[in-house]
């Protein structure tokens, strides 16, 4: 089980990381502290909080879930076909969400059932769900659809863009099922102690099953978004999400050892991404070198909860 | 914790030298071009085009790309943060003809000049959205295709089995020079095509889609290639045929590979784009716009097939 104090200092750390990071970009660009780009980074922060979400839970689980970003391809696609053969709006969402939590199910099956290492499993079903998509739009992206449907993501209340707020509901719905139900408690117990788990009398596999289905739903609901933003399903959406979903992930504190980590920090992670990507294009750096920085950020967020933890210990 | 802060300042005052910000003052208006990609060498061509003209008209020029050429939403996201940084233009050259519309609608909220760049917009989904781009630099794709189909036609005496790389499906600019090319070898009726299928711009796809083909058919003696990349796949999978001279390699772009092996002869001949003018021209288009100056819709630069014989001339 998670250390409430320990995590508690290491999403104050994370938390720290952003406002520092904030407040150099703040100094260093009169474009950065402003309502408008605020708005923007956290809109454009949404569709990677939101896969982190399912992420999260499977890291903590003591697992991993390469096929997200392929997962938000098909689970697009099939939403965007739907829509285009006139599907009325909530059964194409059911139809999309539905194609992620079947991959999730079917994801979660394999390594709990199957007993196969989740890495191997969820790179299978990367492939499978991109080739998936692929092959049911030959390649093609689709679009044209409803302007019903492209206010998920160009709508706003009290402008405000709708993909904050969706952004936010997750979070709230998700952080109170990680720490206020059994199933919450048992993500963290399968990805302390697995064995010890099981013996407690818990169905490890039905729960951990369920872990991957949440994973599914994220991508999918993050592909409803990313689908309304584009106004366009392209098979090709979404490559390299899930590596993106893990760094704001780890960044966020949780541990890829599983057993401890926390939806709060995940958040905070995914911002300091999206502040980092967002000041550095307003700075003007070149992409080439903005991924150094990523990168380096990355390794320097964990090396330093490595050093922290040691040293406590 | 302190440790993260120290790094993270280090970081990005690290990264500083790098940023081409205006001193305080100098007041020079700011252009942004936003490119595909910058790890594919047309970009980088056109990239040194626009600084040359942004150097020699006055304005400060910011170039930003996504780090994958198919990665739309990305370049969604720097053209709303390049429309944060008051820019007083936004040229670019669109990773997705529909998908990048709602970027420019922000654009055109901010009142900033467009100017679309080498692969054009989708025109009913922006007049749907109401943007309007001040005018189109770039090369009729189209007629790039007819030159090269052209081309094959008298090479091969209008009798060959021809096999086609598409580009990424999807991509107007691929469509359009694979519709030119057949347009102009369906006037040869004794050329077929036996097959076409998508290499999605790659080199190595090039080279695993080419074997593949080459396993399917045999008796395929002309290959055309929508980008020069997937053609020096095709190649190298000709190379380890062992048909090396047997097969007709045209395609597209002139890049620098592609012209050493025009001279080497594993290479019959390339479609050359001058992208390099075209970021010049958008450059000089863009300040033209910001002056309010009226635009023709199209500005179209020139195409030239680039042949062993092309290239032996001084």
């Amino acid at each position: 089980m998670t250390r409430p104090g320990l995590s508690h200092a290491r999403q104050l750390g994370t938390l720290l990381g952003l406002v520092a990071l904030s407040a150099v970009l703040w100094a260093l660009t009169p474009h950065f502290l402003t309502v408008p780009n605020l708005l923007n980074v956290a809109q454009q922060t949404s569709i990677n909080a939101i896969v982190a979400i399912g992420m999260t839970f499977v890291i903590i689980s003591g697992g991993i879930d390469l096929s997200v970003g392929s997962i938000v391809a098909l689970s697009g696609v099939t939403l965007g076909m739907a829509l285009q053969n006139g599907q009325p709006l909530p059964s194409a969402l059911a139809l999309g969400v539905g194609t992620g939590v079947m991959c999730g199910l079917l994801n979660g099956a394999l390594v709990s059932w199957g007993r196969l290492p989740p890495f191997i499993v969820t790179l299978g079903m990367m492939s499978i769900a991109r080739g998936a998509a692929l092959v049911a739009t030959e390649g093609r992206p689709v679009s044209g659809f409803d302007p019903l449907f492209r206010s998920v993501a160009t709508g706003q209340l009290g402008g405000i863009p709708n993909p904050i707020f969706a952004t936010m509901a997750m979070y709230l719905v998700a952080h109170v099922v990680l720490t206020r139900t059994t199933f919450g408690r048992y993500v963290y117990a399968i990805g302390g102690n697995e064995e010890a788990t099981r013996l407690s009398g818990v169905s490890v596999r039905l729960h951990k099953t369920m872990i991957y289905a949440v994973s599914g739903v994220t991508s999918a609901v993050a592909a409803v978004i990313l689908t309304a933003r584009l106004n366009s399903a392209q098979p090709i959406a979404g490559i390299m999400y899930e590596l993106d979903a893990i760094a704001a992930t780890v960044i966020g504190g949780t541990s890829l050892m599983g057993g401890e980590g926390s939806l709060s920090g995940t958040l905070i992670g995914a911002l300091i991404m999206g502040v980092l990507r967002n000041g550095l294009n307003l700075l003007g750096v070149s992409s080439f070198l903005q991924q150094i920085v990523i990168g380096a950020v990355i390794i320097f967020a964990v090396l330093i909860d490595t050093v922290l933890k040691r040293h406590r210990n | 914790m302190q440790k993260l802060i120290v790094v993270v300042v280090a970081l990005l005052a690290a990264s500083l030298p790098a940023c081409n910000r205006p001193a305080p003052g100098t007041g020079r208006p700011k252009v942004a071009l936003v490119l595909k990609t910058l790890n594919h060498p047309f970009f980088v061509d056109m990239r040194r085009g626009a600084q040359e003209a942004a150097d020699r008209l006055g304005v400060q020029l910011e170039v930003q790309a996504a780090e994958r050429e198919i990665d739309v939403e990305k370049q969604m996201q720097i053209v709303e943060n390049m429309i944060q940084t008051g820019i007083s233009a936004l040229a670019i050259t669109p990773s997705g003809s529909r998908e990048i519309i709602s970027a420019l609608v922000k654009a055109r909220d901010a009142k900033v000049p467009i100017i679309i760049v080498d692969t054009r917009l989708d025109e009913k989904a922006a007049a749907d959205a109401r943007v309007h781009a001040e005018t189109f630099v770039g090369s009729d794709n189209y007629e790039g295709g007819k030159l090269a189909g052209g081309y094959l036609v008298k090479a091969t005496n209008g009798k060959a089995r021809v096999a086609i790389l598409e580009g990424i499906p999807g991509h107007e600019t691929g469509d359009s020079r694979l519709r030119g090319f057949r347009d102009a070898v369906s006037e040869a009726p004794a050329i077929t095509i036996v097959a076409s299928q998508p290499a999605n711009w790659e080199r190595d796809q090039g080279f695993n889609v080419f074997q593949n083909m080459l396993q399917a058919h045999p008796d395929i003696n002309a290959v055309f290639a929508a980008s020069d990349l997937m053609a020096l796949g095709a190649i190298e999978a000709i190379a380890a045929a062992g048909k090396t001279g047997k097969i007709r390699v045209v395609g597209f772009d002139a890049l620098d590979d592609a012209k050493k092996a025009i001279a080497a002869g594993t290479m019959d001949a390339s479609v050359a784009q001058f992208p390099a003018e075209m970021g010049k021209i958008a450059i000089e288009s863009a300040v033209k716009a910001m002056r309010g100056e009226k635009l023709p819709l199209d500005i179209v630069v020139k195409l030239a097939m680039v042949t062993k014989d092309s290239l032996a001339k001084p």
